[in-house]
């Protein structure tokens, strides 16, 4: 298990296992786009919009465990004076980013034909967009300072501070949605999902997190790579 | 006996040094009082819209304002080595913490009693309850003293970029936000229940501020 | 007693503190000399537990400074290369903040002779802002007379002095030391104090 802490023994693991990863991942994201767009139904209110689900909320389960492990390492980082904490942090947040970039843009997307309008202030949303403003504010924290030290731990302290306000945040989003908003609009999120829709959601899941898992492996190697070699 | 003669020093010499530069402290009032104003202008002098927003408003310039505070918390006293001084005589720098985040809130969120009252005069809101914004206020402002110290003192190293540590204090303050306006113009059952979630922030604030900031501190003054 | 054992201090690739040790025991002067970015303060930064090294450590009365800090603080002046007194406060508050914070036994007539000797008497009442360089270095080192503790760490407390000035912060570190103190400083001009021992950075560089 040493390849989660230590960067020698990650690089030595990924090197064997990241080609297959990737060529599992690819794999994976086919079969999953088969299922999307030819062997799951239309939707009975939404017709074959409904598809744009099947991006919108992998990426959205991804912005939130990228968030996790982020946090996890950054706590590694600060608590247990690991330094790989901090590689893998300032990696993985711009990868967090971009999924949840494209959770809003699907959801955006989704929402113009169900709604009328590119968005709308649901709970839901705004919590994924109060989410990326966390993940650029994060990145953009580690570029405004000089030394790569401070850089790292003033980031990692920031990343955790903003963990422990995330379930705050999201409560008071969602308190405040149930005051303004007078219906639920929601659609996003069907709380009882046909299982023909649900095996390509699974599917599309999995691929998201095989890819981000790449990315982000490849993302660590660079950044191990950076700092060996300042 | 020492302790507590050196933490009544550094309050005497924090009020001291905020009376000296009082135009300073005045700028700021002044610049919430500027922000209504301009509010408006943007809006235009409209009594119905301001009875439904004027709070917000209200809010979200004490937010503003708190901005400018950001630099007044450590930076002066980390530059020369003051805090360095502080600790040197006996004190734990989360007690520092707490002692500037004390005197912050005095200074800086005590006046916005009068104020509050007064941008509702020039807004012209109805205030059916001024008890429920002071309580509001009084449950809120800690909060936001702990943010700005938070973003103070991990900023205290960061000479390129500005605006980032208005990005934290905004990111932050979403929940006081959320909660001090809606505990206003809530109706009476919530409003038990808002209070209670507001004063679980203010502690959660209160119990995590000095000790995030110290970590922060110790690292700047470490790595200056 | 005040001990440094095998110093280690690395910044990035450049090691800046290579295996320092010293001892600073009581009526004991040291004077550690070095040429610019040799890295004297980073030195009087890890004797006083301001930075930590990356190996070795430092004792104080047989305690390690960094897990008993407040011990050894009671004990400790630091003068740092920086002034902290502040702008906006006159001579006098400064001083007066001092003496409270430090819990000082020092009469205010005692401190007032003190800056007449600094020639800051007629100063009392203006704020440090409007002092010159020298004047406000000096208004600094009152803090070792106000604070009254054993150890006195200096960090270049010459600049900016004018020779009667010097002679007069020498005469204090002498007669400190005769009453048993200790004082480390760095100055990378050489000062006039009998029994000195002299402590050369660049000696260390290749150990």
């Amino acid at each position: 298990m040493r390849f989660l802490i230590n960067p020698n023994r990650f690089n030595k693991f990924t090197d064997l296992i990241l080609m297959p990863l990737i060529y599992l991942s690819i794999i994976t994201l086919l079969a999953g786009l088969v299922f999307v767009f030819y062997l799951s139904p239309n939707d009975y209110l939404q017709g074959s919009t409904v598809r744009i689900m099947y991006i919108h909320v992998p990426s959205a389960w991804l912005a939130l465990l990228t968030f996790f492990i982020m946090t996890l390492y950054s706590a590694a980082g600060l608590a247990f004076k690991i330094p790989f904490g901090f590689i893998v942090t300032s990696a993985v947040a711009p990868i967090g980013a971009t999924f949840t970039l494209i959770c809003l843009i699907t959801g955006s997307f989704w929402g113009k034909p169900m709604w009328g309008t590119w968005w709308v202030w649901d709970a839901r949303l705004t919590s994924v967009a109060i989410l990326l403003f966390l993940y650029l504010i994060i990145i953009f924290l580690k570029n405004s300072f000089t030394n790569i030290n401070v850089a790292e731990k003033i980031t990692a302290v920031f990343v955790i501070v903003g963990s422990i306000n995330l379930p705050i945040i999201k409560f008071s989003v969602d308190w405040w949605n149930t005051l303004h908003q007078p219906a639920s609009i929601s659609k996003l999120s069907s709380p009882s999902i046909d299982p023909s829709m649900l095996k390509p959601l699974i599917l599309m899941t999995i691929a998201f997190t095989l890819i981000g898992l790449a990315i982000a492996i490849m993302r660590i190697k660079a950044e191990i790579y950076q700092r060996k070699h300042r | 006996m020492k302790t507590i003669n050196s933490i009544i020093a550094i309050f005497q010499r924090e009020f001291k040094i905020t009376y000296r530069n009082f135009s300073d402290i005045l700028s700021i009032f002044l610049f919430f009082l500027m922000g209504v104003m301009i509010f408006v202008f943007s809006i235009g002098a409209n009594d119905d819209i301001f009875n439904q927003i004027g709070i917000g408003i209200i809010w979200t310039l004490i937010l503003l304002t708190n901005n400018l505070t950001l630099r007044k918390f450590y930076q002066d006293d980390f530059n020369d080595g003051s805090l360095v001084i502080f600790h040197l005589s006996g004190l734990s720098y989360e007690l520092i913490v707490l002692i500037k985040i004390i005197v912050n809130w005095l200074v800086i969120q005590i006046p916005f009693f009068i104020l509050i009252p007064i941008s509702g005069f020039l807004l012209n809101i109805e205030f059916f309850n001024i008890k429920i914004i002071f309580i509001s206020f009084l449950l809120g402002s800690p909060i936001t003293t702990c943010i700005t110290s938070i973003s103070g003192a991990m900023n205290l190293l960061n000479k390129k970029n500005f605006a980032i540590g208005s990005l934290i204090i905004m990111i932050l303050s979403i929940p006081v936000i959320i909660f001090s306006v809606g505990l206003i113009n809530t109706s009476e059952e919530s409003m038990g229940a808002q209070i209670n979630i507001l004063m679980g922030i203010m502690f959660l604030f209160l119990a995590i501020t000095p000790w995030v900031c110290s970590i922060c501190i110790k690292l700047a003054i470490q790595e200056k | 007693m005040l001990l440094a054992n095998n110093i280690v201090f690395n910044r990035g690739n450049k090691k800046i503190l290579n295996k320092i040790s010293l001892t600073l025991s009581p009526k004991k002067i040291i004077h550690v000399t070095g040429n610019n970015g040799t890295g004297k303060t980073t030195l009087l930064k890890i004797l006083t537990n301001v930075l930590e090294p990356n190996e070795g450590e430092v004792f104080w009365d047989g305690k390690n400074i960094k897990k008993y800090p407040f011990i050894f603080y009671k004990d400790l002046t630091y003068i740092m290369d920086k002034t902290s007194s502040n702008a906006n406060l006159t001579v006098y508050e400064n001083i007066y903040f001092w003496i409270k914070l430090f819990s000082s036994s020092r009469s205010i007539k005692e401190i007032e002779s003190i800056l007449d000797l600094l020639s800051l008497y007629q100063h009392k009442k203006s704020l440090v802002s409007s002092l010159s360089y020298g004047e406000i270095k000096k208004l600094e080192l009152a803090r070792l007379i106000i604070e009254q503790k054993k150890v006195w760490v200096l960090d270049e407390p010459y600049i900016g002095l004018d020779q009667i000035s010097t002679n007069l912060i020498n005469e204090t570190i002498i007669y400190h030391a005769k009453l048993g103190g200790m004082v480390i400083f760095t100055s990378h001009i050489t000062a006039d104090i009998p029994n000195l021992e002299i402590l050369q950075l660049e000696k260390y560089e290749n150990n």
